[in-house]
């Protein structure tokens, strides 16, 4: 935390009631201090104002000596007016009352009235605005601009040109948030269009969040296109969880169906953003391919059954079965599933054969063995740091929302980024210094900086270490790398003290051990922060609460392959689109014995499987997910589960039960409490402790 | 005795068969459901419709403003966007599925005042009664008017297929 700052205050009056704010505040937000409200367009808290759209007008004075107010002759927009002393600001006055209808009446002169089929229609700030602020009827007789309606901005954005009011909203997300640049003005005056260089696809990764922030229903989403209307829905906090960064959402649903996600706000995680795959990657849950029904093998078929019999199929298989059975996968679930898993693996059937990577080098992490964590900055403190290394990842295809902080750290507060990476990556947009290396010198490059840093006299480090690095001079990482020295020497520079960001995909390198070997070395003698991120929903919890004994993926595969395991249990996992070596997941997966496959969507892995055991959607159950930060957020059910399937959670407990008769656990929450008296760290994720924002592990 | 017969009963009698008589030549009240159906009043509210334009098209747009208004929240309207090749109303968005649950309907008209087409209109049909629950969900197939057009072709509409969703209104 930062040490609390004297904050320089100004003192102004808001309708004429006396308010101390910060020098400098701008108006439209200092009025939100007294509970009042002004009407915006355009102005949105999290990026430049721009003063476009002049809803937010009010009247401003200033105090006289003699007591007085003197009003300035004209109205203000109080989106771009800093507070500055003695400002007297009214905004309930005769004048801005007409004013405001007078800019409404402007802005509708061309925007259609085609609400009732607007997709935005009952949750738009235009049709809000005019009924609070607006007049009744218009004066306007003339022809309304027509422009194509629907037009497919990218497969996920349509824009309907003829609604759009012209505020740029969607302009300054793609040029101040998202950084692609990707949406700009075209033309002028009434024909001012939001557009595509050339009218090519709109290919940001974040492109849906302008959905969500467009004024208007101007441009709106291809995927809820006509799906309901907003009073038709239900809306449900939730976590997503496509990717590790556990994104607060919205879960809006219509009869028991998903029908669309919208950003939630959490100032730690997304701030209020969403990716394009997390916003539209939750089809799967009205997907025809979800499994529904216990199914077990009959011949060559898979065939509907009941729980029972799956049960009883699998504990004949697993029980007893020590170093012969194993399991795979875990990192999609909840908390409260790999650690009812783990029991069961562990405490009933004997066996500490259990992994949730998938990675090509499955040594013992690199934190584990140098004694440091893996993950040291919470995506919050990204923020504040004055310079920063994403190493061996391209940040915005692997962690879209860490991404959006490094680059608002950036923007906002001139951060130093040095990006290394083999190919080029939506980073180097804004980075400081670019590391562009051959595929495969990773360790090299982070050898050749911990080296020049060692060598400058920096830092120490073991001799030993010493010794292994000193081969890496900048001529020689160029020789190796084709990173050019000068460019190693200036990026060198920049790291004191910068986190250091990279992901746990640097395992799938051939050198990649060796370079987080290095970087966290580096972190260490810079006093940085070493944070090698992981990238399943639920791969930090899996990590914290798995067991580290035992076999790992590629072992267990190897003995299935070689027919050497019994019984195999995939969970929540398709090891064909995750693995790296197909042909070894095929034999493994025809030569075991018994293989159990549970999930929630049909996946490759099933076509061998012996039994099936659906297990429900994540917003269909209760559960807690340990993000990238090590955060973990609580997702209480939205949806109820689908058919006749169940929480993993109990699935576990259930076969847990009838092979050594216990008082079993009757929902998460007590699953949580056993959790925290096991692994202290969980200590403040109990559910009647855990804060509506989530719980930070350090 | 006879004086008090004829005055505490003969009398009264008589009085009444007056009364009824002089009632015979007024018109009569009671008609003969259900063979004759008494003429409803103009603005008399029961089973709704959903209209067409002269043209054919549907007048609804699927716009769901019936079922935010409705007060019994009896409405269920799923939309999808009309193509060229496939039009049923005249905008971009028509309305795929329009379900009424008639036990819940209070008939009180909300829907087609927030009707922005004058698609949902509540006319005269007050018979309503019907013998299985499930019958008492107007479909869109039941609501929707025939088409009024010069074809001796029905005009032919386009409906869901399959099963609606359990309604939770």
């Amino acid at each position: 935390m930062a040490a609390a700052v004297q904050i320089e205050t100004v003192n102004i009056t808001i309708n004429d009631i006396e308010i101390a704010v910060p020098k400098g505040e701008l108006i439209v937000e200092a009025v939100k201090r007294l509970g009042l409200e002004i009407p915006i367009f355009c102005y949105h808290p999290r990026m430049k104002p721009v003063g476009m759209c002049r809803m937010c007008i009010v009247e401003v004075g200033f105090k006289q000596p003699d007591g007085t107010v003197r009003k300035m002759p004209k109205p203000q927009a109080a989106c771009t007016l800093p507070a500055s002393e003695g400002m007297a600001v009214y905004t309930d006055t005769e004048m801005v009352h007409r004013d405001r209808k007078g800019v409404l009446e402007f802005l509708l002169i061309n925007h259609p009235l085609d609400c009732p089929i607007c997709d935005r229609g009952g949750e738009c700030p235009l049709q809000n605005n005019t009924l609070f602020y607006g007049p009744s009827t218009s004066r306007y007789v003339e022809l309304k601009r027509h422009a194509p309606k629907a037009f497919p901005l990218s497969k996920y954005v349509t824009l309907d040109l003829e609604r759009c009011i012209q505020c740029g909203r969607c302009v300054r997300f793609t040029e101040e948030i998202s950084g692609d640049s990707e949406l700009a003005f075209r033309f002028r005056g009434a024909n001012m269009q939001p557009s595509t260089f050339e009218l090519r696809d709109f290919e940001s990764k974040f492109s849906g969040n302008v959905i969500e922030i467009c004024p208007v229903g101007a441009l709106t989403s291809a995927k809820y296109r006509f799906r309901a209307r907003p009073w038709d829905l239900e809306t449900k906090p939730a976590v997503c969880t496509v990717c590790s960064n556990g994104c607060n959402v919205w879960f809006d649903y219509r009869v028991g169906k998903m029908v669309r996600i919208n950003g939630r706000t959490n100032e730690g995680v997304n701030e209020e953003w969403t990716c394009d795959k997390g916003k539209f990657g939750h089809e799967f849950y009205n997907s025809e391919d979800r499994l529904l029904t216990p199914l077990v093998r009959e011949g060559d078929q898979l065939v509907p059954t009941d729980w029972a019999r799956v049960y009883s199929d699998v504990i004949r298989a697993f029980a007893n079965g020590g170093d012969k059975v194993a399991a795979l996968g875990g990192a999609a679930n909840s908390n409260e599933d790999v650690f009812m898993l783990n029991r069961l693996m562990t405490g009933i059937f004997g066996t500490k054969n259990l992994d949730h990577r998938f990675e090509r080098n499955l040594v013992t992490g690199v934190g584990e063995k140098l004694g440091v964590s893996e993950v040291q900055s919470t995506i919050a403190s990204l923020e504040d740091a004055p310079s920063m290394l994403v190493f061996g990842t391209s940040l915005a295809d692997e962690l879209p929302i860490v991404f959006l902080r490094v680059r608002k750290a950036w923007f906002k507060n001139g951060a130093k980024v040095v990006v290394a990476h083999h190919a080029p990556t939506d980073a180097d947009s804004f980075a400081e210094v670019i590391l562009r290396y051959k595929e495969g010198t990773e360790a090299a490059v982070a050898s050749g900086l911990l080296s020049l840093l060692v060598s400058a006299g920096k830092a120490q480090v073991p001799a030993a270490t010493a010794d292994a690095i000193k081969p890496f001079t900048p001529e020689h990482v160029e020789q190796l790398s084709g990173v050019p020295a000068e460019k190693l020497r200036v990026a060198a520079e920049l790291l004191e003290g910068a986190p250091i960001i990279t992901t746990r995909s640097m395992y799938n390198q051939a050198s990649g051990v060796d370079a987080l070997e290095a970087l966290a070395g580096l972190a260490m003698v810079t006093n940085g922060k070493f944070n090698c991120y992981s990238l399943q929903a639920n791969a930090e919890g899996a990590t914290l609460l798995g067991t580290k004994e035992g076999m790992h993926t590629h072992q267990i595969l190897n003995a299935a392959a070689a027919g050497e395991l019994k019984a195999l249990w995939l969970v929540n996992v398709d090891p064909f689109a995750l693995y790296p070596d197909r042909e070894l997941v095929q034999q493994a997966l025809e030569n075991v014995e018994f293989l159990a496959v549970q999930g929630t969507v049909a996946s490759e892995a099933m076509h061998y499987a012996s039994v099936v055991l659906p297990q429900c959607a994540p917003a269909e159950m209760d559960g807690t997910y340990t993000n990238v930060e090590r955060r973990v957020q609580r997702m209480r059910p939205v949806l109820k589960p689908k058919g006749s399937t169940k929480p993993g959670w109990n699935i576990f407990s259930e076969i847990a039960v009838r092979l050594r008769p216990a008082t079993p656990f009757f929902n998460p929450g007590e699953v949580m409490a056993e959790i925290a008296k096991e692994n202290p760290a969980f200590e403040g994720a109990t559910y009647d402790k855990l804060p509506a924002e989530g719980f930070v592990i350090r | 005795m006879s004086v008090n017969l004829v005055k505490g009963v003969v009398k009264p009698i008589l009085a009444g068969f007056g009364i009824t008589a002089r009632r015979l030549k007024h018109k009569k009240v009671t008609v003969m459901y259900p063979e004759q159906i008494r003429e409803q009043y103009p603005r008399t509210r029961w089973r709704h419709f959903l209209t067409r334009y002269d043209s054919g098209l549907e007048r609804c747009i699927g716009c769901s403003l019936c079922a935010g208004a409705c007060p019994a929240r009896c409405i269920y309207v799923e939309a999808k966007e009309n193509t060229d090749t496939e039009r049923y109303s005249p905008g971009e968005r028509y309305a795929v599925r329009y379900e009424i649950n008639m036990i819940r309907c209070i008939f009180c008209g909300y829907c087609q005042e927030a009707c922005p087409t004058g698609a949902i209109v509540l006319r005269k049909n007050f018979e309503l009664a019907d013998y299985k629950r499930e019958d008492f969900i107007y479909t869109k197939e039941r609501l929707l008017e025939e088409y009024p057009g010069q074809s001796d072709e029905p005009f032919k509409g386009h409906y869901a297929t399959e099963p609606a969703p359990v309604f939770q209104g």
